[in-house]
């Protein structure tokens, strides 16, 4: 019945001269058409659409088949496979171009999740043809085509293990691998016009084009993907892609050092400025970044003659970019890449002047940030390995200012424990023959253990809230007391001593007295109140809601708990600072 | 304590004469004093450029004030000028020009192998253009961007970057800068100037490798 319809419909446009076809019989077509298809009488549309007396109608009206044949082919029933095939072969040939591009990339567009792979397989080498008919025209298209795909592309799940990437159940690898073979001839197109040229205008529609879509894959899917290096997965159909992808942008005239560089060098106001910053986003050089320093991706083309100075200070960039993200594989990448950046540079080498750029500042900040909200424990671990790694790259002088920085402004009682904790090892190496500095000794030290040496609310500062860094202070100060001598006194600690006692530990003393009776006393009541089972004790002061759940109410066993563990941790600070007050009771007083 | 020890070791007719020089006065001053009293006294610094500028009267003068008043290390507090400055963020990212300080002998060697025209030398700061091949001192080539054929030369660029910057290794920085354009020169440079003690982890350069290059100029802007 539709065939008949389709005939009638082609013999009657046959008449119609100049290809002035009604609507109505574009309509009459399509429909007639479509249900052929579905019907699965493939062939004969096959020998209707190939007669030369309906090239016209073809030429206009064929392309709007596409859409039954496509969801045809991807059902692959066997026997109408190769008719359909055939059909799409010849309509890819003789109908308009744009409209084709049309007609396929509404079918890429609608493929749902569970077909995308096999759609692309399916559409790239037509997609492919199509294009390249456009001759010099295609820029554009090829442009709109690329972005299709890849956006689809972009839905698949990564995967994750090498089983994973080996099975490549959705398909990701496979796309990829496909992408790949798409966009050969264009590549070879731009690589033909620098060979004759000797260049290539930057603004060359194609390559902008070509560039668009490297810094695309770049953003999706490569940097959500974590490669693994040959000697885990032999064969990864991802890491050609990643190899690929960077080979494409040196074929087409970008230079990968250039590109590292970008958001480091002085960037004078051209015109156009703005279009360079959307050209280059800088999460796809973050992932460039990443493929190169930590996947060793293409680096036989990146040349090895850059400093590892300037290396860094470019990457320092895009670390800090990965690393103001909140999800952990961004935050992976951000630390793998400022580890193996750091890792070339010489221990104590990195000058104070680095410290002035925005990156050396905000990059601990964001770091700080990882090692104390992040809820992942490895990522907590590898920050806190890689903090101390920066902090150990750093000149003295580089340290110094670092220390004081971060002091001023992390107010984090954990954070600051662990710097004082490095300016102790600091003052220690400084006293060690030979490596005496104006820095960690001299007349610096004393402003910086003035930072150090303080308590923040006077003697109501929270102690339980502070331990961290209250214990690394006290001790920090009984080292320095029992290491420098009096009489040589080369850190100054022993003149500074009488200012030290009024501002730190005598309010330290007063306000350790306080809290140890205010607890004492809430411990005596708590277990008074425990052997009278009254009602007094049910009240709780205040409940705590969690995501729309009440906690239970602290029990008085367990209230009584940490009131004891509290005064243990009073126990722990007044240990200490006994010994200290015992070091200084033992000395003489220096002349004042 | 210090101060009760330190007894005078010249007498003022010693002092006078030729028996004590003013570099080694200066430097028992500079040993004791507190630093507050040799800043009033300009005697912070350089013993040769103090020495420069201060009479032997004088430094004598400040000998004899130092016993008189006591004024040794470690018996004052220290007047702590804050010279620290507060931290400060800068908004624009700005390139930080390591300043390379005279350390001694360069640490690279240089043989010409084609004549430059000698008279185009680049720049600190001028952006120049190389084709170049790295090998070690065993052989193995690490890193070129010269391409097997000549017919792929024309399709590759030489790298470009602007030379003296610290964006390179040092043995580059300095030695491209002695030569001329169109020069074809083999550097070889220590790993001091190279990429040190640390080489470059997982690639071919090793630690405290010594690195050799074939360089030829071919541009400068």
């Amino acid at each position: 019945m539709a065939l008949e319809q389709l005939s009638d419909v082609v013999q009657r446009c046959q008449a119609i001269k100049d290809e002035s076809y009604s609507s109505q019989d574009y309509d009459l077509f399509l429909a007639a058409g479509r249900t052929c298809i579905e019907q699965g009488d493939s062939a004969q549309v096959l020998s209707i659409l190939v007669d030369e007396k309906n090239k016209s109608i073809v030429r206009c009206m064929g392309w709007n088949l596409l859409g039954p044949l496509v969801q045809m082919l991807l059902k692959k029933e066997d026997k109408n496979l190769p008719h359909c095939h055939a059909i799409l072969s010849h309509l890819l040939e003789v109908c308009s171009p744009k409209e084709l591009l049309v007609g396929l990339l509404e079918q890429v567009e609608e493929a749902d999740s569970a077909s995308i792979a096999e759609t692309l397989t399916l559409l790239l080498k037509p997609l492919q043809t199509v294009l390249l008919r456009l001759g010099m025209k295609k820029a554009s298209s090829v442009g709109m085509a690329l972005s299709t795909l890849l956006s689809q592309v972009a839905r698949l799940p990564v995967p994750v293990t090498k089983e994973q990437e080996e099975d490549d159940v959705f398909g990701l690898c496979c796309c990829c691998t496909a992408l790949l073979q798409f966009v050969k001839p264009f590549v070879e197109e731009i690589k033909e016009i620098v060979k004759d040229n000797n260049r290539i205008s930057k603004d060359n529609e194609l390559r902008v084009e070509l560039l668009k879509f490297c810094m695309k894959s770049l953003s999706e899917p490569l940097l959500e993907v974590q490669l693994k290096d040959p000697d885990t997965l032999q064969k990864s159909p991802l890491r050609d892609f990643a190899t690929e992808i960077l080979m494409i942008l040196s074929n087409i005239g970008e230079s990968l050092p250039d590109l590292l560089s970008r958001n480091v060098l002085k960037r004078r106001e051209v015109p156009g400025f703005l279009e360079e910053e959307v050209r280059y986003p800088k999460e796809s050089l973050a992932c460039m970044c990443h493929l190169l320093f930590v996947n060793h991706i293409a680096v036989d083309i990146f040349p090895a003659v850059l400093s590892s100075v300037f290396v860094l200070q470019c990457n320092m960039e895009y670390i800090e970019l990965l690393l103001s993200r909140t999800e952990g594989s961004r935050l992976q990448k951000g630390l793998e890449l400022y580890e193996k950046s750091l890792v070339r540079v010489e221990d104590n080498s990195l000058p104070v002047d680095l410290l002035e750029l925005k990156t050396f500042f905000s990059v601990p900040q964001n770091l700080v940030k990882v090692l104390t909200l992040c809820p992942d424990q490895t990522l907590r671990t590898k920050g806190l390995k890689v903090f101390q790694l920066s902090i150990d790259k750093f000149s003295t002088e580089a340290k110094y200012k670092f220390f004081r920085g971060m002091l001023k402004t992390s107010h984090h009682a954990g954070v600051e424990g662990y710097i004082i904790k490095n300016i102790k090892n600091q003052i220690d190496f400084s006293l060690k023959p030979c490596n005496g500095n104006e820095w960690f000794l001299g007349k610096h030290l004393l402003p910086l253990l003035r930072l150090v040496l303080c308590l923040p609310h006077g003697p109501e500062t929270d102690l339980l809230q502070n331990l961290d860094r209250i214990m690394e202070s006290l001790n920090l100060l009984r080292y320095m007391l029992i290491r420098d001598k009096e009489w040589e006194n080369e850190t100054g600690i022993w003149t500074e001593l009488y200012k030290i006692e009024d501002h730190y530990l005598k309010p330290m003393r007063t306000g350790l007295n306080m809290s140890k009776a205010h607890y004492e006393a809430e411990l005596k009541s708590m277990k008074a109140n425990k052997k009278i089972t009254s009602k007094d004790s049910q009240a709780s002061v205040c409940t705590l809601t969690v995501d729309n759940e009440k906690l239970p109410d602290m029990t008085p066993e367990m209230q009584i708990q940490v009131l004891q563990s509290a005064l243990f941790t009073f126990d722990l600070i007044e240990s200490v600072l006994a010994r200290i007050e015992e070091i200084i009771e033992a000395k003489e007083r220096p002349l004042s | 304590m210090m101060a009760a020890d330190l007894v005078q070791a010249w007498t003022d007719e010693q002092l006078k004469t030729e028996e004590v020089p003013k570099k080694e006065l200066i430097k028992f001053i500079q040993d004791n004093g507190a630093h507050s009293f040799l800043a009033e006294h300009k005697l912070l610094g350089n013993i040769k450029n103090v020495a420069k500028t201060a009479k032997k009267e004088q430094l004598i003068e400040a000998y004899n004030q130092l016993f008189e008043s006591k004024r040794f290390k470690g018996t004052e507090v220290e007047v702590v000028t804050e010279e620290v400055q507060a931290v400060k963020i800068h908004d624009n990212p700005k390139e930080i020009k390591t300043e390379l300080v005279d350390e001694g002998p360069p640490k690279f060697t240089k043989s010409i192998l084609k004549k430059g025209d000698k008279t185009n030398f680049p720049k600190k700061g001028d952006t120049v253009s190389c084709w170049y091949s790295g090998t070690l001192e065993d052989g193995t080539v690490f890193d070129t961007n010269i391409p097997a054929s000549a017919k792929k030369k024309k399709q590759s660029k030489p790298l470009s970057f602007k030379v003296g910057l610290g964006r390179v290794i040092r043995g580059w920085d300095e030695g491209v800068l002695t030569m001329s354009k169109g020069e074809t020169a083999r550097l070889e440079i220590e790993s001091d100037w190279a990429y040190g003690r640390k080489g470059v982890p997982d690639s071919k350069i090793p630690p405290n490798a010594k690195l050799i290059f074939e360089v030829e100029l071919v541009a400068i802007d």
